[in-house]
């Protein structure tokens, strides 16, 4: 390992500025990546669950399918209401976008950080930055001025706000157990005991439930259900801006899917394999999850969304919580 | 929580099933001899007794005729406006020598709407189309001919 | 409910720059002086009635229908149909149609049940003219209707849990729907628009090898149904959302004129096919399923029990089949005499029936057409007051309209 990369260990230098700049690049590249296969996966796996055969024209077996997608996104008219709040009808992709992109900045994809950061707070860190979003979709679905993007956006302002909560709370167990919030040392210390999944199996549970609802997927897509508010907070925005919100969704798809791993799943550890590949498979089996539940579910009711959210998952998240604190004192 | 997971083993189930889509443009439907699709036309047994263009209930049908030196009628015109035309059949059914039947060809979109109107030399193609793919589902002209040929003197 | 044109004005898409509601629906602002301390009161914070127009281009009203809903918060305090987008006139164009050409029209009143609306006409014109049908047509006919029935049912069963937000049944419902529209396509030559009655009996005798087809079928059906059962039946998140929701009682029910699944999913046992028996019904034996709550659950389940109802009188069907002729003696130009005549038989959505004033000529004088999916959808605006808007699709799909037939 050339000591370049370890930056974080060292003074800051301009080759190490260079480096990081380097890194925030590859790690795009391999986000846009991702988030491009996951959208072709996805059709992929839930064609395939309904006997259908998914995307299979431009490319080999389709696979240049999201390509063209967004091409098509790229060269549509960008429309703009109108009555719409102009500025933050321009903003709210980005305001949505940019914190789901800087959440990936902590996650330890192999054992030592290489393109990411070697965070102290990385797991505060994630949870702060994830919660911005709530603005850029709340913002979108105003400033389109229409009403079902505002009662879209208030939905989702209101379900990602209460889900926050158990999900926050399922992860102080994991953090509680490693005595650390920074998200190496958590796989760390999975790989010398037990992956948390097993210990921390309703914390698990909280956090899979959760995490559906944060990424607004189904049964928790309310924000964009379709059949009823025709496409939610984005129901105004066309091109290029749509697919921000698009990518935002599935990139917080990919980045809860490496917390998963991280925080549940051993991360990076695990025999044989290469820790990158152990790590791309975890993830792959926490995105297939979302993928089979939406093939699956149906949707849940705005009401029966919140109250399940304070009635049933924080008080078991808190029972787990109270219930790892004494344990682990006790040991 | 258990209907949710039966739910989910449904799904699963299904996943490596063998899959129904139908590639379309490449692979064609296979249609059954009944299947409506346009009509194509047959002028030859066409005895001009205008009853399809009485049975349409949406009056797509026009046709006219002139009598030959022997008195029999000959079809001059058949045009079928097929912007109205809603493939009920009934003109099929009534016909009494069969000279307007139904093809299997359902792609029907055009760029202008005067395509739609299909006349005599439109039809017959038709038929010799239909004819070149399904030999085994049309009788010999002739065998037709001659059997109605002989019911028409009567 | 009000007809389309009145009021393009009326129901603005979007609200008025930067205020969340339109200020066309005014009535309902409150007074709003700012408090002196802090935030407002609760009773001080300015509510609007917002005014939300679901439809006619709406992913989830089923085709056309459009909904003015008047809406606080997400909470519906009215909403009214508005319906006619799809008025095609086929009452008025009977008129002027032989009996025999009404039928390709009647196809496209409720386009996902056409065998039974064909009967429905076939039935009523043989009825008033006492025209007698031959046994085998009479088998086919109850044969394709029940197969239609099942049809109809599956896509029910599919775009309502698409409208819940499930997307797989309704891609299992059109694969198994897909197997009886081959068998359709096969015996008539159309794939939804059937045509396949005639005044005195049916068009074709059923191609070589088709009834045993439909024989495979059956078994495979029940299979099927089976599937939806642990699919949908028992799943938590389905379950919460329809039962309780868009419940009403017999006695409303029928105040309104509901028929069918809606009918009787309210606990009343009223089906036509057993008590107006019609065409060769009686000779069958077959349940009728009725609901006890008449809530959204239990029209989702008696569509999954009709369809096993209706499976077992298809095999009753294909055990009993006779032989014979197809089409009875039928004269050739029909005269109905002067009079009038009215038969309703059970059809996938309720109490279809055709109602023919007839002067004697091989023309009705007027033809009226009593549409169950019209008729049921009157009693939306009531089941709607107060719910929120979530359970708006809920309700509506599980009326279970189709607006050809409503708007027809």
């Amino acid at each position: 390992m050339p000591a370049l990369w370890l930056w974080q260990h060292g003074p800051v230098t301009w080759p190490h500025v260079l480096v990081m700049i380097l890194g925030a690049i590859v790690t795009l590249a391999v986000t846009l990546g991702v988030v491009t296969y996951t959208i072709y996966a996805e059709r992929k796996v839930i064609g395939w669950m309904q006997g259908r055969i998914g995307p299979n024209r431009v490319g080999p077996f389709g696979l240049l399918q999201s390509f063209a997608d967004i091409f098509k996104l790229l060269i549509k008219e960008d429309i703009v209401p109108e009555k719409a709040d102009r500025s933050l009808f321009l903003l709210a992709p980005i305001i949505a976008f940019v914190p789901s992109f800087m959440t990936l900045a902590v996650i330890p994809f192999t054992m030592r950080h290489i393109f990411t950061a070697d965070f102290g707070v990385g797991l505060l860190y994630y949870l702060a930055l994830s919660a911005i979003t709530i603005h850029g979709v709340m913002l979108g679905g105003w400033a389109s001025n229409n009403k079902y993007a505002l009662i879209g956006g208030m939905r989702s302002a209101a379900q990602m706000l209460s889900y926050e909560v158990p999900l926050g709370m399922s992860l102080v167990g994991v953090a509680l157990m490693s005595g650390s919030l920074n998200l190496n040392h958590i796989v760390l210390a999975q790989s010398r005991t037990v992956w948390y999944v097993v210990p921390q199996i309703v914390g698990f549970c909280v956090f899979l439930v959760a995490a559906t609802a944060e990424l607004n997927r189904t049964p928790f897509d309310l924000p964009e259900a379709e059949s009823e508010l025709v496409a939610g907070y984005h129901v105004e925005y066309t091109g290029f801006r749509f697919a921000f919100f698009m990518l935002t969704e599935y990139v917080y798809v990919f980045a809860m899917g490496c917390l998963a791993a991280t925080l549940f799943l051993g991360g990076w550890s695990g025999p044989f394999l290469p820790g990158w590949l152990w790590f791309a498979i975890k993830v792959f089996a926490f995105i297939f999850f979302q993928f089979w539940l939406r093939a699956t579910m149906p949707r849940i009711r705005v009401d029966q969304l919140m109250s399940f959210s304070w009635k049933v998952l924080l008080p078991i998240a808190m029972l787990n919580l109270v219930g790892t604190a004494i344990v682990t004192t006790l040991w | 929580m258990l209907g949710f997971l039966k739910g989910l083993s449904v799904t699963m189930g299904q996943l490596p099933k063998k899959k129904v889509t139908l590639q379309y443009p490449e692979v064609m439907p296979e249609l059954p001899d009944r299947f409506r699709g346009v009509h194509r036309f047959i002028p030859d047994l066409c005895i001009v007794c205008n009853q399809c263009a009485r049975i349409c209930p949406t009056d797509c049908i026009t046709l006219s005729g002139t009598r030959d030196e022997n008195r029999k009628m000959h079809i001059d015109t058949f045009d079928i406006n097929f912007e109205i035309c809603i493939l009920c059949d009934l003109c099929v059914e009534v016909c009494p020598t069969d000279a307007i039947l139904m093809s299997d060809t359902f792609e029907l979109a055009v760029e202008s709407r005067d395509h739609l109107k299909l006349d005599m030399q439109w039809l017959t193609e038709s038929e010799e189309e239909y004819e070149e793919k399904y030999p085994d589902r049309v009788p010999s002209l002739d065998a037709v001919l001659g059997e109605d040929g002989a019911e028409v003197t009567e | 409910m009000a007809l389309i044109p009145n009021g393009t004005d009326r129901e603005p898409m979007r609200s008025e720059k930067g205020s969340a509601a339109a200020q066309n629906s005014a009535p309902a602002a409150q007074g709003h002086a700012p408090m002196p301390y802090g935030g407002p009161a609760v009773d001080d914070i300015r509510m609007e009635e917002m005014l939300l127009n679901v439809g006619p281009q709406h992913p989830s009203t089923h085709g056309v229908l459009r909904l003015l809903v008047r809406a606080r918060g997400e909470t519906i305090v009215e909403a009214d149909p508005v319906i006619g987008y799809l008025h095609r006139g086929t009452e008025k164009l009977a008129e002027n149609l032989q009996y025999t050409q009404i039928i390709p029209y009647t196809d496209r009143l409720d386009y996902l049940a056409s065998m039974i609306n064909n009967y429905a006409l076939c039935h009523t014109v043989e009825t008033a003219i006492d025209l007698e049908v031959p046994e085998r047509a009479e088998h086919l006919r109850v044969l394709v209707m029940e197969m239609q029935r099942i049809a109809s049912h599956l896509l029910f069963i599919g775009a309502y849990l698409l409208d819940l937000g499930a997307m797989s049944p309704f891609l299992y419902a059109f694969q198994e729907r897909e197997r009886i529209v081959q068998l359709f396509n096969r015996i008539c030559g159309a794939r939804l628009t059937y045509n396949y009655m005639r005044i005195g009996g049916v068009k074709y005798d059923a191609p070589e090898g088709w009834l045993d087809d439909v024989r495979d079928f059956v078994p495979w059906m029940k299979g099927k149904l089976e599937m939806y059962d642990r699919l949908i039946t028992g799943n938590e998140i389905f379950l919460n959302r329809v039962r309780g929701i868009g419940v009403f009682d017999t006695k409303t029910a029928l105040a309104y004129g509901i028929s069918g699944v809606n009918l009787r999913s309210t606990g009343m046992r009223w089906d036509l096919r057993r008590n107006r028996p019609y065409s060769i019904y009686d000779r069958f034996e077959f349940d009728i399923p009725v609901g006890q709550h008449g809530d959204c659950f239990d029209r989702y389940y008696l569509h999954l029990l009709e369809m096993e109802q209706s499976l077992r009188i298809i095999e009753q069907v294909l055990a009993q089949m006779p032989d014979g002729p197809v089409l009875g003696k039928v004269p050739k130009i029909i005269r109905v005499p002067a009079g009038e005549y009215y038969c309703g038989v059970e059809g996938a959505r309720g109490e279809l029936g055709f109602y023919i004033v007839a002067d004697g000529k091989d023309k009705p004088y007027r033809l009226k057409i009593r549409k169950p999916s019209f008729v049921n959808l009157q009693l939306l605006p009531e089941l709607l007051r107060g719910q929120s808007l979530s359970n708006l699709i809920a309700i509506l799909g599980a009326v279970d309209i189709v607006l050809g037939e409503v708007d027809a």
